[in-house]
């Protein structure tokens, strides 16, 4: 550690050497003179004993340093100084050094706050999540992993296994602090949340089990640091107040620590409330102790000497009676025998979550691996382009090195010295890296699709990232710097040293290898860009199934604004009727469920045309208003619409299919469920009866078929089935087709709403356009990025070929200028130098082909309407990588063609 | 240079500084002087190898040096013992009897025989 900080007072420690043995031989001098001996015979006496003060110095330095530090230190310096001698050359390794560094640090960052970062809770590395692998015969509210609650208060009784377990689940509240209600990210947990994870309150106190009592019994709220914060102005006395959740009082109890920001990354909740009070919480939710509503994800913390695998055998006995018990104790004997079958067969599984749960993570993981390692590659070829230019530089200075070998540097010396060129490089660019890494990590942060994904996710440079960046550096560095380091040992030195000055052959065939594999790696990134563009000009061009342009879509929640029942319908068919009258509305429309977020109402049908038959996977549904299809200017290609007589009774949904008012329930489908539960015949007339239950009465009419539109995400071509909405109308999502410019029409519509009620929660506004722009982001980012991948890439190998040919170009001059004067055409010269760039691409190619292959199948899940293994794209890629990389190796080889013979082989 | 004097023994020069400045604080000139003073010109120490000694034990911590003015009235670097310099030469005594306790022992052991 001294002998680092020597290093920076270097100076410092020279002077006061000096002036000490300057005092020292002044003191001895004078001695001697005062015993008697001249001054001049005084000095060399003096200088003699201490054994030349050049050798002391030196001696001593090396105490100060160590050796290698040293020379290191003085390594740097002359890398340094050779390095401000070719700017150019340094401009470029460092750019190209810094692009990789940077593209890997910001992909890092990103994958290690979304996916590797532990949650900060006691030993979260014991964290497991609880799943249910099967079927549960349940009411759905949420994504992914989803279970009942009494299920998490059974776990909570296993306490062999477990240290405790608690569940909890994300929702959006309408909170009113003191001004306007807003709509809040907020969590419904178990009382058994904060302590579970080992949390303590930066004020007042958090959720405990006493909060988990009877439903209702608990009125209470904690907020998060960073929302007491913002919105209270870290008020102290903000414990004891009330807050408004959906127009219903709660306390606020306590703030959480700031370091804690819920155990989902993308969905930072900013107030805990106790799971007793989700209806409240969530309005028309009262299902809580209902066995058959999955709703909360269950995580527990494994006890200190039990294994995954123990406790995962060991719950079965339990998971296998509680199933028993479930097919007693509710109307599971409804359901079919084979969905019988399928609930008693399910097992429960745990898998370790130590960064917590994540929709977002889980839905983005594997496409940030996939850019990961894309950077990784770029990387690689950024490093094998400074080694090229380091081979080439080598050769440059090969007498140099020669001589310094002959004057008796070792080996080992001179390689160090070419390392540390390298590694300053690396360095400077790993610096330049680490400034550009956060504005990448901002642009990414743009492509993930939710908002509330930006409000975690941080883009600043901290200790973790700043770690990998060094360590991204140094390796770079040295995959840089060995391969001409190994390089400079190897030749005799007799034979370097006799050959003449400007053809030393060293570290061709190895700069031919690097060049070779450049190719092969830029041509796997091409191939996927070119995979990914397709994907989003195939989904672009496949579209939704509808017109987007002058479409806007908005959603209202008037329930989490405290209406209920004939004021919500009222409401809404105000509002409804509003933007039917304005001016700038060619037609609107209602639906239930809206589209192209992810979110589905699905279900099992029972079909009844001819044979009675079971759909053999959920059907997509929606309810939606009379003239629904004509707003969005989708087809109806059999049948009619809805008409107003068909409008149901909506609260009836969910329990069986809606009966109209004369009586008569209808339904239309679209072209994929007729293609395959008709097999293209007439569906018309043909009745459905909602879920697969022996007793399910099919007496519902198809009357109409309509053009198949995306549901959840464009990828999707899924089988459908809408409802007329009812009478009652609750939360919704408007379509509205509008003259103008959006910009007008948003004010319109926002006039509208504000007139019906200035609080109303409105969940989101936008164009259709937008939308889809907002489902694709995945897509985008992936084409995006991997195309700007490619192109660097491209530009690597690019240089690097150039390099070499130009290199081989000045090798060969002499003998190029003899076959010219010997005879040799310019276009055979052209042609011997050509070959060698073919062999090189060819041999790049040849490697790429099956590691695009072998690879295609990491991305094939990424991919739509293309194959990883398209011969048109990977056929494309080749011909841009063999044209680009010929139009590179023309340029040398055409200055070969021109070489004069006479000036050549005078050159000499 | 008489050849009655032999070089110092390898390694001894270190615990002799030390030795010296458990006296008192001293110059490097000053260690080189006393040196010869108390080896009565039997040791020869070469003066060359005094200053990366002293440079040496300084980086171990085992001296600290500050600077001030001589008996000359110029300024000199002082060297001075820390307490871990301190517990070093108590070490390197206790270790250094034993070595020539034992050395001793086998002589003797010689001589009876």
């Amino acid at each position: 550690m001294n002998r680092i900080l020597n290093w920076f007072r270097l100076r410092r420690l020279e002077g006061d050497l000096n002036r000490e043995l300057q005092y020292h031989i002044d003191r001895r001098v004078a001695d001697l003179i005062h015993s008697g001996l001249p001054e001049t015979e005084a000095r060399r006496r003096a200088a003699l004993e201490l054994g030349g003060a050049t050798q002391v110095r030196e001696e001593v330095r090396d105490i100060w340093l160590t050796r290698w530090l040293r020379d290191f230190v003085y390594d740097l310096r002359f890398s340094a100084r050779s390095f401000l001698q070719s700017p150019s050359f340094t401009a470029t390794a460092v750019l190209s050094l810094s692009l990789g560094i940077g593209a890997t640090t910001a992909l890092y960052s990103l994958v290690d706050q979304l996916v590797l970062r532990a949650l900060p809770a006691d030993h979260p590395e014991r964290l497991v999540l609880i799943d249910w692998i099967g079927f549960q015969n349940a009411e759905t509210l949420g994504t992914d992993n989803l279970m009942s609650y009494p299920i998490c208060r059974d776990l909570q009784q296993q306490k062999e296994f477990f240290d405790g377990v608690f569940c909890r689940a994300a929702t959006t509240i309408n909170l009113s602090t003191s001004g306007e209600p807003r709509l809040t990210a907020a969590e419904l947990v178990s009382g058994t949340y904060f302590s579970l994870l080992g949390l303590s309150p930066a004020l007042g106190r958090l959720l405990t089990i006493d909060d988990d009592q009877a439903p209702g019994s608990s009125p209470v709220v904690v907020l998060s640091y960073d929302f007491w914060k913002n919105q209270f102005g870290s008020a102290q006395d903000i414990v004891g107040r009330k807050v408004l959740v959906n127009q219903y009082p709660m306390t606020v109890v306590g703030v959480a620590a700031p370091a804690f920001h819920g155990i989902d990354v993308g969905e930072v909740p900013s107030l805990w409330i106790p799971a007793v009070m989700s209806a409240q919480a969530i309005p028309g939710f009262n299902t809580m102790l209902d066995r058959r509503t999955r709703w909360v994800q269950i995580l527990g913390r494994l006890k200190q000497n039990v294994s995954l695998a123990q406790a995962q055998t060991g719950l079965q006995p339990w998971f296998k009676a509680m199933l028993d018990e479930d097919t007693r104790r509710t109307n599971i004997s409804r359901a079919s025998a084979e969905h019988r079958r399928e609930f008693l067969a399910s097992t429960l599984a745990l898998t370790p979550a130590p960064q917590g749960h994540s929709v977002l993570r889980h839905d983005f993981s594997r496409p940030l691996w996939v850019l990961f390692v894309a950077t990784l590659v770029l990387l690689a070829l950024a490093g094998l382009n400074v080694a090229g230019l380091f081979l080439a530089r080598g050769s440059a200075r090969h007498r140099e090195v020669s001589t310094r070998l002959a004057l008796g540097a070792s080996r080992g010396r001179i390689g160090r010295q070419l390392l540390a060129d390298s590694v300053l490089l690396a360095f400077t660019g790993g610096l330049l890296g680490i400034v550009m890494a956060p504005v990448a990590v901002r642009a990414l942060i743009a492509f993930l699709p939710r908002n509330t994904a930006a409000a975690d996710l941080e883009a600043n440079v901290d200790t973790r990232m700043l770690l990998f960046a060094f360590l991204v550096s140094l390796a770079t560095g040295f995959l840089a710097g060995c391969v001409p380091a190994l390089q400079a040992g190897r030749k005799s030195l007799e034979s370097s040293l006799r050959e003449r000055g400007g053809t030393p052959s060293g570290g061709l065939s190895l700069r031919r290898g690097i060049v070779t594999a450049q190719i092969a790696f830029t041509l796997i990134l091409v191939v996927a860009a070119g995979l990914f563009i397709q994907t989003l000009h195939g989904l672009l061009a496949k579209g939704p199934g509808f017109e987007t342009s002058n479409l806007i879509s908005f959603g209202i929640r008037p329930a989490l604004n405290g209406y209920s029942g004939a004021e919500e319908t009222q409401l809404i068919r105000r509002i409804s009727e509003g933007i039917r009258n304005s001016g700038s509305t060619q037609a609107s429309a209602i639906a239930v469920v809206q589209l192209l977020l992810e979110g589905a109402w699905s279900n099992s049908l029972t079909i009844q045309s001819g044979e009675r038959f079971t759909t053999d996977r959920e059907v997509q549904m929606n309810a939606v208003t009379p003239g629904f299809f004509e707003t969005l200017r989708t087809r109806i290609v059999a049948g009619r619409d809805f008409n107003e007589h068909d409008s149901l009774d909506v609260a009836l949904v969910n329990q069986s299919l809606p009966v109209s008012k004369n009586g008569q329930r209808v339904v239309i489908v679209n072209e994929a469920f007729v293609k395959r539960y008709f097999g293209g015949r007439n569906p018309l007339g043909a009745h459905i009866a909602m879920g697969s239950q022996p007793d399910a009465k099919p007496d519902t009419e198809i009357i109409g078929v309509v053009q198949n539109i995306s549901y959840r995400s464009l990828r999707e071509q899924w089988e459908q089935a809408y409802f007329p909405i009812g009478t009652e109308l609750s939360g919704s999502n408007f379509y509205v087709r509008f003259r103008g410019t959006p910009e007008s029409a948003f004010r319109s519509i926002r006039g509208i709403l504000r007139n019906a009620d200035p609080t109303l929660p409105i969940t989101y506004f936008r164009t259709l356009d937008e939308q889809i722009d907002r489902s694709l982001n995945t897509e985008r980012m992936l084409s995006a990025l991997s195309s700007s991948f490619g192109t660097l890439a491209l530009l690597f190998s690019l240089v690097g070929l150039y390099g070499v040919m130009s290199f081989v170009v000045t090798q060969r001059r002499r003998e190029i200028g003899i076959r010219l004067a010997l005879g040799a055409t310019r276009l055979s010269t052209i042609w011997l130098v050509l070959r060698d760039a073919l062999v090189m691409i060819a041999g790049g190619t040849a490697i790429a082909l099956p590691c695009v292959w072998a690879l295609g199948r990491l991305v094939e899940s990424q991919l739509y309407d293309v194959k990883p293994t398209d011969p048109v794209t990977i056929l494309a890629a080749t011909l841009v990588l063999c044209s680009t990389a010929l139009g590179a190796a023309v340029i040398p080889a055409r200055r070969a063609s021109a070489v004069n013979p006479s000036d050549a082989l005078r050159f000499e | 240079m008489s050849s009655s004097r032999f070089p110092i023994p390898q390694g001894t020069l270190d615990m002799l500084i030390l030795q010296i400045l458990s006296l008192e604080p001293a110059h490097g000139y000053g260690i080189a002087q006393r040196l010869e003073q108390i080896s009565k010109s039997v040791v020869q120490v070469n003066q060359g190898s005094l200053y990366p000694a002293l440079h040496r034990l300084e980086q171990k911590c085992w001296l600290k040096a500050n600077w001030k003015e001589s008996e000359t009235g110029r300024e000199a670097k002082f060297y001075s013992l820390t307490r871990s310099g301190q517990n070093q030469l108590r070490v390197e005594k206790d270790s250094w009897a034993r070595l020539t306790g034992a050395v001793q022992l086998i002589f003797d052991e010689g001589i009876a025989q």
